[in-house]
């Protein structure tokens, strides 16, 4: 693990409260698939614009709003597709040099 | 025998009647039963509880903002602003544990139901619909029996709220088969009266494939309103200032001098729109806070009761499938609302108040609905009917939680003003004492539904094992 910290990861959605939990708790689990140390947190839009996540999760609608909040965004159609969301993350936290 | 009758009293007053710790003490076993590490137990109930006071505050913000709303828009068409003699934090101060016991033991009801019977298929697990389903039911059983006592009301609202939690993905099936043919999770969303209502009435108007919204293009200046802050605060702002231009001179300054006596009116009635976004957006954060702990806990707790269960969720994990869909449902609902606001105020009506978030998420989810079946056409279908029940049910349910949280009326899902009338209808027949009824209906509907269900599953597996060897094509689910 290149990172020595622990990653910080938001989920967003609409209002931040059914969806991206369940974004959250999708991504917890892929997390632990990928032995990443992790925070996940979830929120709307509006509140996510003030923090600053090393990754965010969401559907289209929202990520394309705020494409700049992090280096890693990532876009998902499918709020319980784990494996789906393992191999982005998978890819995306390589790229960056946080997942060898 | 005094010393346990002062234990219980003291329980009552001070735990099971005290929301905040109530929630922290239920959020607290949940986090327990998952064998979380110390410090995530006692940071999470801890969270959970600060969720709670931080709700609670959010509520009188928002109050406060709507009450200067009511009174300039109600002045600037000469009828009178309505009177409440209850608020919704006086409410939750008063039944909030009743609430979150409500909530408790329908989860255990509900889990119990879908381990027993195969075709309930769905765990109700959208949240924050779960506090506020609950909080509508409580509300509407005071009003029906107000003398009722916490068990009563905690028995009785548990029945009646398992019971919706298991039927609602249920009725929303046969559209969602059109949308998520994998079947992989269920709709668990309060707008599923207008969802479902627009499923149907969009049948003669077209068809998917030829007139799908995701082959529209839409202006991207629409784009910042699905932020529903933004939205609420630019509409609530609009309105209070055309309010202002036609209110009472006199009625306008008196209200803006108890913010400031120095204040423009005009910048007043910014202020006030401003508030009443910045109102709901605390009460939304209390909410998320409470719900980031609780809701992993019920979800660890049924999968280990039953597992591979399928979800039912919020509405917005469809709308990946059609946002401009979701788009058009918005923006036509909330139009709809906006000619109904000025009509009603026109005729001396109840002065209502636009609920942004009803509106994008009611009016976004019966229009994929509509989309589904009708394309387009069917889309701004479902934003008019979401925009005619949410602005009639505003004006004909805020006088029936009169006594209880009129706030209820405002921000609130078609299926809440269904469930208030369907208690309320209830009343002649149930009467004070026999709110028993109420529970003992919705179960029964529930269990006759589930056999029923059941056995036509049956049946049709049957019918495929039989028909299998003659025919080669593939059995349709």
């Amino acid at each position: 693990m290149a990172l020595d910290r622990q990653l910080e990861i938001l989920a967003v959605c609409g209002v931040g409260m059914g969806s991206s939990l369940m974004l959250k708790m999708t991504a917890e689990d892929a997390l632990r698939s990928l032995g990443v140390d992790a925070r996940v947190e979830n929120t709307d839009v509006s509140t996510a614009r003030g923090m600053s996540p090393d990754v965010v999760i969401g559907q289209g609608m929202h990520t394309g709003e705020i494409a700049d909040l992090a280096p890693v965004v990532i876009t998902i159609s499918d709020f319980l597709d784990k494996e789906g969301l393992e191999a982005q993350l998978r890819e995306r936290l390589t790229e960056q040099g946080w997942l060898a | 025998m005094d010393v346990i009758k002062d234990i219980l009293t003291f329980l009552a007053d001070n735990v099971f009647g005290q929301v905040p710790i109530l929630i922290g003490l239920i959020t607290l076993a949940g986090l327990l039963l998952q064998r979380k590490r110390f410090e995530d137990v006692f940071a999470g109930a801890l969270r959970a509880t600060i969720g709670v006071v931080i709700l609670f505050i959010g509520i009188e913000v928002f109050t406060g903002g709507l009450t200067s709303f009511q009174t300039v828009l109600a002045s600037a068409m000469g009828t009178t602003p309505p009177k409440a003699d209850n608020t919704l934090a006086d409410f939750l101060a008063d039944q909030g544990g009743t609430i979150a016991l409500v909530i408790t033991v329908a989860f255990l009801a509900h889990v119990l139901v879908v381990r027993l019977f195969p075709a309930a298929r769905y765990l109700y697990l959208t949240g924050h619909l779960m506090f506020w389903i609950s909080t509508v039911t409580v509300a509407s059983l005071v009003t029906i029996a107000p003398g009722a006592d916490q068990l009563t009301l905690v028995l009785c609202g548990a029945g009646f709220v398992a019971a919706y939690w298991t039927l609602q993905p249920l009725w929303m099936r046969p559209l969602m088969r059109r949308v998520m043919p994998d079947d992989r999770f269920g709709f668990a969303h309060t707008s599923s009266l207008a969802c479902l209502i627009t499923g149907y009435a969009a049948r003669p108007l077209g068809s998917r494939d030829k007139h799908d919204t995701e082959k529209l293009k839409l202006p991207r200046q629409l784009s910042f309103f699905k932020d529903v802050n933004v939205s609420t605060a630019l509409i609530i702002t609009v309105i209070m200032l055309v309010g202002v231009a036609f209110a009472d001179h006199g009625v306008v300054t008196k209200a803006a001098a108890e913010m400031d006596d120095k204040l423009s009116p005009w910048v007043w009635a910014i202020l006030v729109g401003l508030r009443f976004a910045g109102g709901i957006a605390i009460l939304l954060f209390g909410v998320r806070m409470f719900l980031g702990e609780i809701v992993p806990a019920f979800k660890g707790f049924s999968d280990r009761v039953i597992p591979g269960t399928r979800p039912a969720l919020d509405a917005p994990t469809v709308f990946p499938v059609a946002p401009t869909a979701v788009m058009v449902g918005f923006v036509s609902s909330t139009l709809v609302f906006l000619v109904c606001l000025g009509v009603f105020a026109g005729a001396g009506w109840f002065t209502l108040a636009p609920p942004m978030i009803m509106l994008f998420f009611v009016g976004g989810a019966a229009a994929l609905f509509g989309n589904v079946v009708a394309g387009w056409r069917g889309a701004v279908l479902g934003g008019v009917v979401t925009g005619l029940i949410l602005a009639v049910g505003q004006a004909v349910t805020w006088g029936l939680y009169e006594r209880t949280a009129p706030e209820l009326a405002t921000l609130a899902d078609p299926d809440w003003y269904a469930i208030g009338w369907l208690l309320k209808a209830a009343d002649p027949v149930v009467g004070g004492n026999s709110i028993w009824l109420v529970p003992a209906v919705a179960v029964g509907a529930m269990i006759t539904t589930l056999l029923l269900l059941g056995r036509a599953e049956k049946r049709r597996a049957e019918a495929d094992e039989e028909a299998a060897p003659e025919s080669a094509a593939p059995a349709e689910a």
